[in-house]
């Protein structure tokens, strides 16, 4: 207590009248106030651990956080924490890791599984999370991920043009707003106001607050309760909120057609540099964090489909590539740069198609490095 | 910097403790000062040259009058300078719309340039109260408050610098000059103002809003159940922003041991219309009572010229709130309204015969009837409101069934805390569970507003 505050009754001021305290009712003595903290603190505590207990999450093998569940940050955590107790290997990054254009049985950790005839490799890929969410992401709703065995993707898409390394002036939208640094370093093209990024400061520190998020995404269709109110006028918000169980069926079949086949030119890319990429800086910040929690790393960069760039942009690549190798080898990180898979084995510029992954899988597991890593 | 945003709760989280530590010091009015002209240029910087223009020069005016023999003189000169000021902040755009409108209805081609200034928040409020003090002092109401810091204080105190209440010389410049403590009971009940505030202001009124500009924004694309209800929650949507805004700048100000007086008395539980006026928005209302209805001779000289008064101070209100032709018109229903409740509270049949609640109702509804006026973008659209809400059929309204839950639940509570059944609302248990159902609202149900109050725009 400040002993600026005196416990006693405030006399009034000689000078003025007594104004009434209000037009109602409402107005607790200290001991209240203290009672009321007390309850506040219990519910903030109790009520996400409480509802995790009564609503059922049951992922099973090869799940993956579903697309439209992508901003749920609760059930990442809750889902980090259900992963890390049953696989020994976490598989962590973008949409490459998380497979966009395949469906969950044939992504990534899925074949690395096959391959290694063991399935001890989790999917915790995030559609649309670029390398300045990702750090917020494992900082906040990864903690889980102390030491396991980490195998971290980086996606070199995020530095092939100022816009996608968030470093132009002009604001826009992208992807995960919440999970980026909110003040240092400066994201040039993040406007929101002063009060908006103290909010999510406060948000990513609470769970309570990501629970919620987690009950607008699962049963309010992504909305506060009073916008859901305006959608549904005759629906009772409370009603609702039965626990069920928040894991969408993956039943979209997912068409392999290649780049080619699609009809996607070559593209010209005007690669920002690993030394002021800021994209970069985060993956970098991720890959300290990880390590700083006792994880053992194992660093993919790419495969990025070289066939689809043009020449120039090609060599430039070639650069980039070269800078991030000379970092990972400096910071002694365990790493694979695998060289571009087969035309045909690409959906667009990044995303491997279900064959891509599994001989990605093969070559990963046949590499020396991972090998000595990942056990 | 709203007080129902993080960074308002950042900026009191700082200010608070240090002030209580300089609270018995004399470094306590400089740092109460420079707080309040840190909070008032977050919103621009540009409104501190007003606010110490206006402070400076009222402040001039009561110490020449002091030692003048012409103190009328310097009334004037005060009072021409406030109006100006509000004048040329407020109604410049207004008056130039209106003649240029003039101007096209003769054919003429000429137009006058618009000003192109941005109404400087809070300026309503701080030149009726920087008003009252030069008054009062030339009344002989009060004395001269001899620092300037402290009269600077009492202009920007922040809690209430941007919407009121509108505090008079005599309640606050005292309690500026006094240094006692900070009781635990201030604290206490400063929360407690607070955390209704905030709950009227984010969870009820910023969520009526939702539906009731979306109504507004077209109403020839609703019909008359929509547009009732849009009326309805427009009604409780103005009283919950305002009287919220109120909650929490007396919350603020009583958490630093200084009471700023209530603006609302349950106003919607008023049975006449003068009555609605005695509990709503409560310091504009005395301000203009004090300062032009009873200047204007207030109901001495016989029936017409009290009407006349009561009509002018109306208007003069109405005008108050908005530079527009709507407000003008609400206030014109208003006083017409008046007029007509006045008669009828006189006779024996209404006075005795008719029930409580009945006039209760009744004057609700006319209250309700004025807000199409109040809430409408134009003349116009409350034209086009007002045909539709009785010419048109049922559509479903879609209005949210959660909201009317909401509204009919604080109806309900007001009308137990002014029945005798008050002792239940002050049981321990009826309270705290009141409390924790609003913190918890707030935190579950309410989205993150950082939506203005509607009264910072006048």
């Amino acid at each position: 207590m400040n002993k600026n505050i005196i416990k006693d009754k405030s006399p009034l001021p000689a000078s003025t009248s007594a104004p009434s305290f209000s037009s109602n009712s409402i107005r607790l003595s200290g001991r209240e106030w203290m009672f009321v903290g007390i309850i506040l603190a219990v519910l903030l505590h109790v009520g996400p651990a409480l509802w995790e207990k009564i609503e059922p999450f049951e992922p099973g093998t090869d799940y993956r956080l579903s697309y439209e569940l992508s901003n749920d940050y609760w059930l990442y955590s809750r889902y980090c924490r259900w992963a890390c107790q049953r696989y020994d290997t976490i598989v962590i990054g973008d949409s490459v890791i998380w497979g966009y254009y395949v469906p969950r049985n044939a992504t990534l950790s899925h074949y690395l599984g096959e391959v290694t005839g063991q399935q001890r490799f989790a999917n915790l890929g995030v559609d649309g999370i670029h390398p300045a969410a990702l750090a917020g992401l494992i900082r906040y709703y990864g903690r889980a991920i102390s030491n396991k065995q980490v195998i971290l993707h980086f996606n070199p898409l995020w530095m092939s043009s100022k816009k996608h390394d968030l470093q132009i002036e002009k604001e826009f939208r992208f992807n995960h707003p919440k999970l980026v640094a909110q003040f240092r370093p400066k994201i040039p093209c993040y406007k929101e106001s002063f009060s908006k990024r103290l909010s999510v400061v406060v948000q990513n520190h609470l769970s309570f607050f990501s629970w919620l998020g987690h009950l607008r995404l699962v049963y309010f269709d992504g909305m506060n309760i009073s916008t859901w109110t305006l959608k549904y006028p005759y629906k009772n918000p409370f009603e609702v909120i039965i626990p069920r169980r928040s894991v969408p069926d993956d039943n979209e079949v997912y068409e392999q057609a290649s780049w080619k086949e699609k009809g996607i030119a070559k593209r010209e890319i005007l690669w920002v540099e690993p030394g002021t990429s800021l994209q970069w800086r985060f993956f970098q910040q991720t890959v300290e964090l990880l390590q700083a929690r006792g994880n053992r790393l194992f660093v993919l960069v790419g495969p990025f489909n070289e066939h689809m760039l043009q020449a120039e942009s090609k060599e430039n690549y070639e650069r980039v590539k070269t800078e991030i190798e000379s970092w990972l080898k400096q910071k002694k990180i365990a790493y694979y740069i695998p060289p571009v898979l087969p035309s045909e084995f690409y959906r667009d510029v990044s995303h491997p198609l279900a064959k891509g992954y599994e001989m990605l899988a093969e070559e990963i597991v046949e590499n020396p490095s991972f090998r000595s890593s990942i056990h | 910097m709203l007080f129902h945003t993080w960074s308002f709760l950042l900026f009191f989280l700082i200010f608070y403790p240090l002030y209580l530590v300089l609270k018995g010091t004399r470094l306590k009015l400089p740092f109460l000062f420079a707080a309040s002209y840190f909070f008032y240029a977050c919103f621009s910087p540009l409104y501190l040259v007003l606010i110490t223009y206006s402070t400076l020069i009222d402040y001039a005016a009561v110490t020449i009058m002091e030692k003048s023999k012409r103190r009328k003189i310097w009334l004037i000169v005060s009072v021409v300078n406030n109006l100006c000021l509000l004048g040329f902040f407020k109604y410049a755009g207004f008056v130039v719309d209106n003649l240029n409108y003039l101007l096209s209805s003769l054919d003429l081609s000429y137009r006058f340039p618009g000003p192109g200034i941005l109404l400087p928040i809070g300026i309503s409020f701080y030149v009726l109260q920087s008003m009252s003090y030069v008054i009062d002092y030339y009344r002989g109401n009060i004395g001269r408050e001899k620092s300037f810091l402290r009269y600077a204080t009492f202009m920007s105190f922040f809690p209430r610098l941007v919407a009121g209440p509108i505090e008079r010389a005599r309640n606050l410049l005292p309690q500026l000059s006094e240094n006692s403590a900070v009781y635990l009971e201030d604290v206490t009940d400063g929360a407690s103002l607070f955390v209704t505030g905030l709950f009227k202001k984010v969870a009820l009124a910023d969520y009526f809003a939702l539906y009731v500009d979306k109504v507004y924004a077209n109403p020839e694309q609703f019909q008359s159940p929509a547009l009732i209800l849009a009326t309805f929650l427009f009604a409780w949507q103005i009283y919950f922003d305002f009287s919220g805004y109120t909650d929490m700048a007396r919350g603020i100000a009583r958490m630093m041991g200084i009471r700023l007086i209530p603006n609302f008395k349950n106003p919607y539980l008023a049975t006449g219309l003068g009555e609605f006026w005695s509990r709503w928005h409560i310091s504009l209302s005395s301000w203009f009572k004090d300062y032009v209805y009873i200047p204007l001779g207030g109901n001495r000289r016989g029936k017409f010229n009290t009407y006349k008064n009561m009509f002018l101070t109306m208007v003069i209100s109405g005008l108050w709130h908005g530079a527009a032709w709507t407000f003008v018109a609400w206030a014109v229903v208003h006083v017409l309204g008046r007029f007509a409740t006045r008669e009828l509270e006189r006779t024996s049949f209404y006075k005795d015969k008719v029930p409580r609640l009945v006039k209760q109702l009744l004057i609700f509804l006319f209250v309700l009837f004025t807000w199409i006026f109040f809430r409408a973008e134009s003349i116009g659209d409350a034209g086009v409101i007002i045909k539709r809400i009785f010419c048109t059929g049922f559509m479903d309204p879609k209005c949210p069934v959660w909201a009317l839950v909401l509204i009919f639940t604080a109806w309900v509570y007001q009308f137990i805390y002014e029945s005798r059944f008050r002792w239940f609302l002050e049981l321990a248990v009826v309270r705290i569970g009141i409390v924790l159902f609003m913190v918890l609202y707030l935190m579950i149900c309410a989205s993150s507003s950082e939506r203005a109050f509607v009264y910072m725009q006048f």
